[in-house]
Formats: C-alpha cells, sequence, structure tokens
C-alpha cells in the first residue's frame, strides 16, 4: 500500500475550435487549434490508507483527475506519485494500481472466474496462487457461485461485485474508483456502499473513489476533495465541509436540499435585505457592499419571533412531505428569492399560506462579494 | 360492453399487408425456383411451355460434373474466395481497429480517402489494374501477375479495403473503450488488448466482412473475364458463361446446373457465419 501525491497537476486538451466558412469555401481551414484546460493546478496528498473521495458535477474534471493517476490520461503538467516513486512516465500495468469503473468493463466473452484472473495470468502468477487469490475475492465478495457465469448473465450488483472482485485479486497499492455504483438501483446502491466501507475496512488500501453523489462521498470518505471547473474548491472531512464551507459552490453542493443564500448588501457591520436588517457578527463586521447569507434549509424556523432573531416573510408554493419530515419550498415576499425549509413531520401547512419564517443570526454563513466563507454559522460550527 | 367488444380485434389491413409480403417473397423465390427447375429440364432450351417439367432429370448434374472442367472452375473460385477471405478480414480488422481506437497523423484524411475510393466503380480501375498484373508477373515469376488466382484474389482484397475497414471501424467504435483500458490496467500490452480482448468480441462484424469477401469472387464477372485467360484458371462464373455463348448452341440447362452447384457453397458459408451474424456478443459488457 502507498499514498499518492498530486503536485500541481494539470490537464490541458487540444481541440479544434470550428471556424465560419461557406460551404464551397474548402481551401479555408475548417478550424483552429484550441485548448480546453481540465485540471487545474491540483495539489492533494493522499495518504497511505486513505479513502478519498472526488466529488463535482459533471464536467468539473474528477474522472480526468483519476484517470491521470491511473495513467489512462497524459498529465499535462505537474507531478503524481506513488508512494515514493513519480509515475507520470509509467503505463498504467507498472503503476501498480486497479481501478474499477462506471461500466463494470467486464470481458464480455471470458467467466467470472477468468475476468477475475486475466490480470494475474498476464503477470505469469503460478496458477495455484491465481486460484487461491480468485477463490479469497469470490469470498470476501460473496460470488463464489457465479464463478464459472458470463458477464451477460449476472444483475446489475453481482457484476459490481465481480468488478470488484478482479481490483482485489490483484491487490494493488491503490484503488481507484470511477463512480461504480452509479449504473445500480437506489437499495442495491445503499447496500453496495456498506459493502465497500466493510471492505475498506478491511483490506485498508489507499483509494480515490469518484462520484457526483454527494450522499456516496459524505458517507464514504475519510476525506472528501470538491471540484469545480477544475480548480479544487475544498479538501476536508465531511463533516468540516458541511459545517465550514470553504466558499459558495462548496456551500451550495453539501447538503440536501441545498444551503439557502439571500442576497445582501453590507454597510456600517449591518447586512442589508429587501426584507431585514441584521447585525453583522464580529468576523464580518467590516465588510461593505454585495454579501450572501447562507442558511442551512433546517435553521430557518418557523413559529414565534425569539429576541435576536430576524423574520422572512413568505409564501408556501410546494410541499414534499417525506413521511420523517416535510419540505417546504417558499416564495419570499417582495420578490426577493425562493427559499426551502426543513420542518418536521408534524408540522403541516398547505400550499399558498403565508409563512412567517425566522432566522437566528448565528446560523447564518457569511460568504464575501467572491463568494469566499467570511464566517461559518456557530450553530454548525464545530472549530471556528 | 357486449361481449363481442371483448374479442380480440382483428386488423385487417394486416391481412393485406401479408399478402404483399408473401407476393414480394414469392417474387425473390421466383428466380431461384427457375433456375432450379431449369437444371431438371431435358434439353438444353430456356424458354418451355411449361414452367415445372413433365419429366424432371439429374442428367444436366452428370454432365456437369463429367464432361466439363466444373470442378477445376469451381475450385478455382473457392481458392480465390478463401484467398481474399482470409486476407482480407486479417488486414482489415487491423486496419478497421487502427482507425477507431489510435491517433495518427493522416487518419482523419485516410478515412476520407477511403470513401471516395470507393465511390469509383472497381471497373474503372481495370486498366490501371491489367497494367499492373502484367508488370508484376514476370517480377513474381507469375504469382502475382495477368492469369494468376492470387493476383485476381489481391484485386478483391484491394477493392474491400476501404469498405471492410469502415465497416470495422464503426463496428470498433461503438465498442466500450472501457474495456480495453480495464485490460491495460490489467497488465495487457497494445496486442494483447487486441488479441485478447477486442478481436473476440468482434465475431459479428468479422462474420459480415467475411460473408462479404467470399460472395464477391462468386458474383464478379468483369475482373476474371479480363485477367483470366485459360480455361483451367478460370473462376465459375467465366466457366458457366461459356455455356451460353458457345459457337452453336446455348445450354441454359447446363448454365442453370452448374448454378445450382455453384451456390451451395455460398450456402454453407452463410449458415456456418449465420451465427455470429445475428449474435451480440457484447452483451453484459457494461451495465444494463
Amino acid at each position: 500500500m502507498a499514498g499518492v501525491i498530486l503536485s500541481g497537476v494539470h490537464k490541458i486538451y487540444q481541440g479544434t475550435e470550428p471556424l465560419p466558412r461557406k460551404w464551397w469555401e474548402f481551401w479555408k481551414p475548417s478550424g483552429k487549434p484550441s485548448e480546453v484546460h481540465v485540471v487545474k493546478g491540483a495539489d492533494l496528498e493522499i495518504k497511505d490508507g486513505e479513502f478519498l473521495v472526488l466529488v463535482g458535477p459533471s464536467g468539473c474534471g474528477k474522472s480526468t483527475t483519476l484517470r491521470m493517476v491511473a495513467g489512462l490520461e497524459e498529465v499535462t503538467d505537474g507531478e503524481i506519485r506513488i508512494g515514493e516513486k513519480v509515475v507520470n512516465d509509467v503505463s498504467p500495468k507498472d503503476r501498480d494500481i486497479a481501478m474499477v469503473f462506471q461500466s463494470y468493463a467486464l470481458y464480455p466473452h471470458m467467466t467470472v472466474a477468468e475476468n477475475m484472473s486475466f490480470g494475474l495470468k498476464l503477470r505469469k502468477y503460478p496458477v495455484e496462487d491465481i486460484e487461491a487469490r480468485v477463490k479469497e475475492a469470490a469470498a470476501l465478495l460473496d460470488i463464489g457461485h457465479l464463478l464459472e457465469r458470463r458477464p451477460k448473465e449476472l444483475s446489475g450488483g453481482q457484476r459490481q461485485r465481480v468488478a470488484m472482485g478482479r481490483a482485489i485479486v490483484r491487490r494493488p497499492q491503490v484503488f481507484l474508483m470511477d463512480e461504480p455504483l452509479s449504473n445500480l438501483d437506489a437499495k442495491l446502491r445503499v447496500q453496495m456502499r456498506a459493502e465497500l466501507q466493510r471492505l475498506h475496512h478491511k483490506l485498508g488500501v489507499t483509494t480515490i473513489y469518484v462520484t457526483h453523489d454527494q450522499t456516496e462521498a459524505m458517507t464514504l470518505g475519510d476525506r472528501i476533495v470538491i471540484m469545480h471547473q477544475g480548480h479544487i474548491q475544498q479538501c476536508d472531512s465531511p463533516l468540516m465541509l458541511y459545517e465550514q464551507p470553504a466558499n459558495l459552490f462548496v456551500a451550495g453542493f453539501i447538503g440536501s436540499p441545498g444551503m439557502n443564500f439571500l442576497e445582501a448588501d453590507a454597510k456600517d457591520g449591518l447586512a442589508h435585505h429587501p426584507l431585514f436588517t441584521m447585525e453583522l457578527p464580529v468576523k464580518a463586521r467590516n465588510l461593505t457592499g454585495k454579501i450572501t447569507l447562507g442558511i442551512r434549509p433546517q435553521h430557518l424556523l418557523m413559529g414565534s419571533l425569539e429576541e435576536g432573531e430576524v423574520k422572512l416573510p413568505a409564501t408556501l408554493e410546494v410541499v414534499e412531505p417525506l413521511g420523517s419530515e416535510n419540505f417546504f419550498f417558499c416564495k419570499l415576499d417582495e420578490g426577493a428569492g425562493q427559499v426551502t425549509v426543513r420542518t418536521d413531520a408534524a408540522t403541516k401547512r398547505k400550499v399558498g399560506d403565508a409563512i412567517l419564517l425566522r432566522i437566528r443570526p448565528d446560523h447564518v454563513h457569511i460568504f464575501d462579494s467572491n463568494g469566499e466563507a467570511v464566517c461559518h454559522a456557530k450553530g454548525e460550527a464545530t472549530a471556528e | 360492453m357486449t361481449t363481442s367488444d371483448n374479442k380480440p380485434k382483428v386488423d385487417r389491413s394486416l391481412y393485406a399487408w401479408h399478402a404483399v409480403l408473401i407476393c414480394c417473397l414469392c417474387l425473390f423465390l421466383l428466380p431461384a425456383f427457375l433456375v432450379v427447375m431449369a437444371a431438371l429440364r431435358e434439353g438444353g432450351s430456356l424458354v418451355s411451355a411449361e414452367i415445372i417439367p413433365s419429366t424432371m432429370t439429374l442428367k444436366n448434374f452428370s454432365r456437369l460434373l463429367n464432361e466439363t472442367p466444373f470442378w477445376r472452375w469451381m475450385l478455382n473460385t473457392l481458392v480465390v474466395s478463401t484467398i481474399s477471405t482470409v486476407i482480407a478480414v486479417a488486414v482489415t480488422t487491423l486496419a478497421g481497429y487502427a482507425f477507431s481506437r489510435f491517433r495518427f497523423r493522416g487518419r482523419k484524411n485516410g478515412l476520407l480517402f477511403m470513401i471516395l475510393l470507393q465511390m469509383f466503380p472497381a471497373a474503372m480501375s481495370m486498366v490501371a489494374i491489367f497494367r499492373l498484373l502484367q508488370s508484376l508477373g514476370p517480377m513474381t515469376g507469375g504469382l502475382i501477375g495477368l492469369n494468376s488466382l492470387f493476383g485476381l484474389s489481391l484485386v478483391y482484397i484491394g477493392a474491400g479495403i476501404p469498405f471492410n475497414s469502415w465497416i470495422i471501424k464503426g463496428y470498433v467504435d461503438a465498442l466500450p473503450i472501457e474495456l480495453e483500458e480495464s485490460a491495460y490496467l490489467d497488465g495487457a500490452t497494445p496486442w494483447q488488448t487486441f488479441s485478447q480482448v477486442v478481436f473476440p468480441l468482434m465475431g459479428p462484424v468479422l462474420a459480415t466482412v467475411a460473408v462479404f469477401n467470399f460472395i464477391a469472387p462468386y458474383s464478379d464477372f468483369v475482373f476474371p473475364s479480363v485477367l483470366l485467360f485459360s480455361e483451367d484458371q478460370y473462376t465459375l462464373a467465366i466457366g458457366m458463361q461459356g455455356f451460353i455463348t458457345g459457337d452453336f448452341s446455348a445450354n441454359w440447362s447446363l448454365f442453370a446446373a452448374s448454378a445450382v452447384l455453384g451456390s451451395l457453397p455460398i450456402l454453407v458459408v452463410f449458415f456456418s457465419l449465420q451465427r455470429f451474424l445475428v449474435q451480440g456478443l457484447t452483451a453484459g459488457a457494461v451495465k444494463g
């Protein structure tokens, strides 16, 4: 096992940008060279045995980063180390890594046993050793009875296990997983998530896991890296990301439903919103101009106003009853935007009802005009 | 609701469509039927008052096998078909894979150029091919030259490369790239990836290319009629033509009999490869 270090890693794809030309102007060039900067200076240190999750919206560069670690994409600039070794110019097969793909990528013409042993056979392991490893991995994943079947005879969950088994038999230094649970239905995904946690605890192999599902990220990762437009936005433990988001993007990305954002003007230590004025905390007193106030849905309270709280009049537009809780989607008065409120299941309201929401100032995250966090909600903060 | 409403409604237009389709089927099968009947008829005439002859005979087949070099022509055709099929499949499989998966200078223009080549009828290149084989003959001891079966095979291989490469490229494009990436990570070299992962999945497209290449020498008349001179080198199409362009008689029954026997190898090849033609080997490779 080994850690992985990314230092200033960039990935730039060379492409062609089409140039306008008439159909008969075939002598003119049809396009000019262009560049797409997909990963912009990624710096990461993944510790030995750590489970790191790369998460972000589509096109943020998370899969490209993983593929660069795998050696399936060239690194344009920067350095990747696995263990002590710089692997920029090392071919994928010599990096001692194993990857689980979103589509599983099982060889359809081979049985499960052949799929799992393919890599070992290529590396010329003794037959007895191969058989022992396949049996051991199959027992670990409870797929021993499937060894003679072909992938098309397996269910989605079984294929996923076989793909995991193929990675495990190699006993690599690092596991790379590219959205391995995305093709499973919701129930199976929850089950496999637990299975992955169990496997990681048992094997203790350094794992880099890519997903766009924040629930997967929060439940699996020792640390989570949030990426957006090729930049690493924040790398922290799941709880810290939730409680102390570094910027507006992270604050909006982590948490479901997402954080509510209210735009306000900061002046003389006060935040002026069309519906209320609120005193800013000490850390944010010297802010001036446009700021954003972030409030989690569970911190938009209902009921009678208490001292120090500010009120937010709104109209209920949509109710989502989930059984254990309700989500109210409300339109703020005077066209001041929309907010989502999380309430307990006992709180009943009808669509169209006027609702008076209240906010405790210490539940508010404050972001400056650049979207960077200035101070976090005290109610959530664990380390201010 | 009445009980009659519960009966499944029969769409009458379905009957009409079935009738149309049966008519089409008859139209397609009629020529084959006429050829078989002609082969079983006595005498060499094509035109007869009766479609199904009153007395059927196998004399034409017997005469064909005993009195003409039919076996020789058949063997020549099989030799040309086999050589061109094996080499074309080997060459175009690698070419199609390379065009699909590798990025190299000239790839795009090469693909476009192959489409361009495909647009011209093969007969347009007849003079060039004739001159080429004429020149190559003395240099290769007649192996690749005029009146050579191997030379003719090469012509078919060359003519089929653009189209075959394109269909193989299209097929490989549709194979999930993750399979190859997974093989690389498993420790496979590019050749091992191709031979152990991609090639076994190419059954359907290889069967298609093989059938096309195998049939070409059977159905072509133009190239062998120009490039082959001696009767012992004739392919079936040229040999058969002699039955109906004789100086004193046109023996259509003999022609029909050789057509019936000549089609048997094609049927054998087709039915033996049929399994691959309809099989989707990639099922289960990825999600689903």
